[in-house]
């Protein structure tokens, strides 16, 4: 008798699908989110490097599911945010090369971080807007 | 050179040499004596002595009725033990590499996990065991220190490869490396001390089966 | 007032001026801390840690190797997420990718050492020919044993990348003519982090240095200063064939059914249960795959002496191929010594019986 015989109904390539996985991460988002609502800041769920099957991330997405918002950033290649059909869950996914999945995480709170802008980024900005008018004046005074 | 290195390389060689040595030399040592008999005349309907042997071995594997009660455990978990020593050792994949590698034959596998769960039951099997010898006052008092060492270095495989196993109190390869030291000192005093039953037990028996034969007890 | 020191720009400060926001350090410490597994939440501080840095100095020593882990950190990488680690680097010597060359890139070396004295990092890919002085391998004249030296005396920490650096790698592969040697056998007196890997994972290299910039410290290191990051668990343990070895569903060979399956290749000669490394994690090439989901067995290149583990396709379990003869040898010498044990015994049976019964023998 062969091994294989022993075992005729074992698929090939990846083994299981659905893990249960998914289950347990939505257990945490439902416990992060109620401390959340109880004023408290948690931190995000990573799920980079869970060992999540492709079965389990499209389930855990789909459950979670869209809700309002929906942005996409564009620095360092492109990320996607989105609000889930829960207010203060977040999901957030930034894309590497080619289109790949770099990291993925689940946010709580009132908007996730990286959509803020920076108070550093912000001062830059204002130097940047003030020079800008400033050359634009003086352009105009030439003109005159 | 690291722990496992050492493991598999000097040591196992080393216990091995001294495993198969020590075994021969015991094995032929005791077979080439006199196999002397009672001077005796047999009595009269007795079985031939090949026929008492056979049956003195074959006989030997259940306990005589009267025995029952009192010898039951004995027997159960020494087969329990037995048989799950014999599936662990040799169904267990990584074993029968370990065969293949020496002697080019190999054989199908059992499942990891049945072989682990087995691992568990054997394992539990000898602990029943002591504390069965601990228990009798008549166990304990015949009982001595070959008795206790043989026990201790049969279990520390079985107890070591679980580990190793499960990933349990240590990285993999020294929990493997302390696995295969395990067996190393097991393969040391097999031939030494009562581990050495496994090749004889058939010849005693058999030799016991001839000698009550001759006398004309039943077997 | 007195003029402050002009201080040389943060990463952030440096990256502004090209457009880069503090979004993509953001994004780029959350990567960061996924891949190493930091602990939730540490990515803000990771990103602000990186941005208010300065460029960190790195002077990379190429010994004897075969660019391989160069090739792995630079050739992976598009211009984007990943690319960010050579922003936050200052190469000031590397003779593969610098444009200068000859005495021109000495002297670049020769300067970063000088100006960044005590707190420049030092890479170093390659082992260290130590037997005749060293003579196997030199750089503009100077042996790479006294380079390796001259260049670690003043640096904060050196990272052995790759296997070579980290543990000799193939130049000290029997019978080592060179007497290659790893790098901590050299340097002794300064925190040293072995990246090993033939070559390693670019995402190793680049967590680590990043951490190193962003926390100024080492990250947690395992018995072989390897970070636990990275090496922290074996192949075998993160390898999605996994359960067929549990199930004991092994390939035989490369092309029977069990192999075209995708079964475990233990039984193959795959190093996957004793090499502690994050192929099965992060995979190569942007997370394409890695060798056992490619069909080969791990060869266990992150682990000292790998080459001379006996043989690639020989299944871990069996080291015993030259023990027939000693055994039939010990077997022979065993039979003999039985027997000469119960001849002995014989003899002296004999003798005790005659000496019971002197007159046994004249009654028969």
């Amino acid at each position: 008798m062969t091994t294989q015989a022993l075992h005729p109904s074992v698929s090939p390539q990846e083994p299981p699908r659905l893990t249960g996985m998914s289950e347990a991460v939505l257990a945490e988002v439902a416990a992060r989110l109620a401390e959340v609502v109880a004023g408290a800041s948690v931190p995000p769920i990573d799920l980079t490097a869970m060992p999540l099957t492709s079965e389990d991330r499209a389930d855990l997405e789909q459950r979670l599911g869209r809700g309002e918002v929906f942005a996409t950033v564009e620095s360092a290649g492109r990320s996607q945010i989105w609000e889930t059909q829960f207010s203060g869950v977040w999901f957030v996914r930034h894309f590497g090369e080619n289109d790949r999945i770099a990291s993925e995480c689940i946010e709580f709170g009132a908007a996730p971080e990286i959509l803020f802008s920076h108070r550093a980024d912000m001062s830059a900005a204002a130097r940047r807007l003030a020079a800008a008018l400033q050359s634009a004046d003086a352009r105009e005074k030439t003109d005159h | 050179m690291t722990l496992l290195e050492f493991a598999r390389g000097p040591a196992l060689q080393v216990a091995m040499i001294i495993f198969v040595l020590g075994a021969t030399w015991r094995f032929f040592g005791a077979l080439l004596l006199p196999w002397r008999l009672a001077p005796a005349e047999p009595r009269k309907g007795a079985l031939s002595p090949i026929a008492a042997a056979f049956k003195g071995v074959v006989v030997k594997m259940w306990p005589h009725k009267p025995f029952q009660k009192a010898g039951m455990f004995t027997f159960v978990n020494g087969y329990i033990l037995h048989f799950g020593l014999a599936i662990v050792v040799f169904l267990f994949a990584p074993h029968i590499l370990f065969i293949k590698g020496l002697t080019g034959l190999s054989w199908p596998a059992l499942p990891n996990n049945l072989v682990y769960t087995v691992g568990v039951v054997t394992m539990a099997s000898l602990v029943a065991g002591l504390v069965h010898r601990l228990r009798s006052p008549v166990l304990r008092l015949i009982s001595r220190f070959d008795d206790y060492l043989s026990w201790l270095l049969t279990l520390l495989p079985v107890l070591t490869g679980l580990l190793a196993a499960a990933h349990l109190g240590a990285r993999y390869e020294t929990l493997l490396a302390v696995h295969i030291l395990s067996i190393c000192t097991f393969l040391i005093w097999f031939p030494f001390g009562k581990l050495m039953h496994a090749f004889m037990f058939v010849f005693s028996r058999a030799m016991t089966g001839v000698r009550m034969g001759q006398r004309g007890a039943e077997l | 007032m007195p003029q402050a020191p002009k201080l040389a720009p943060t990463l952030g400060e440096l990256l502004q001026e090209r457009g880069v926001s503090r979004r993509a350090f953001l994004k780029y410490a959350s990567y960061l801390s996924a891949v190493m597994a930091l602990p939730a939440g540490s990515a803000s501080a990771l990103a602000e840690g990186l941005a208010n840095a300065r460029r960190q100095s790195v002077i990379w020593l190429s010994f004897q190797e075969c660019t391989g882990c160069t090739e792995s950190l630079t050739r992976s990488f598009s211009p984007t997420l990943e690319s960010l680690i050579f922003d936050l680097i200052s190469l000031d010597y590397h003779h593969t990718l610098q444009a200068a060359s000859g005495e021109a890139a000495e002297k670049a070396r020769e300067a970063a050492m000088a100006e960044n004295k005590g707190k420049y990092v030092v890479v170093v890919d390659g082992a260290v020919p130590t037997k005749d002085g060293g003579l196997y391998s030199t750089i503009a004249g100077v042996s790479n044993l006294d380079m390796l030296k001259a260049t670690a005396k003043d640096a904060m920490a050196v990272i052995a990348v790759g296997t070579c650096a980290a543990f000799g790698g193939i130049p000290k592969a029997r019978p080592n003519p060179t007497g290659a040697a790893a790098i901590d056998e050299i340097i002794t007196d300064k925190p040293i982090i072995n990246i090993p890997g033939c070559p390693p994972i670019p995402e190793a290299m680049a967590g680590v240095v990043s951490y190193l910039v962003s926390f100024v410290k080492l990250p947690e290191l395992d018995h072989l200063r390897r970070p636990k990051a990275f090496f922290g668990e074996t192949i075998h343990d993160r390898c999605y064939r996994r359960p067929f070895y549990e199930r004991g569903l092994f390939a035989e060979g490369f092309d029977d059914a069990g192999a075209r399956q995708g079964w475990c290749l233990y039984k193959v000669g795959c190093k996957g249960p004793v090499t502690y490394n994050a192929c099965a994690t992060l995979k190569w090439n942007g997370g394409v795959s890695f060798p056992i989901q490619s069909g080969h067995g791990c060869l266990g290149c992150s682990e000292p002496d790998f080459w001379d583990q006996g043989g690639f396709y020989r299944p871990l379990s069996t080291n015993l191929r030259d023990m027939g003869p000693a055994l039939a040898g010990a077997a022979l010498a065993g039979a003999a010594l039985g027997a000469g044990a119960a001849w002995a015994s014989r003899r002296h049976q004999e003798s005790y019986q005659r000496e019971q019964n002197p007159n046994e023998g004249d009654k028969k």
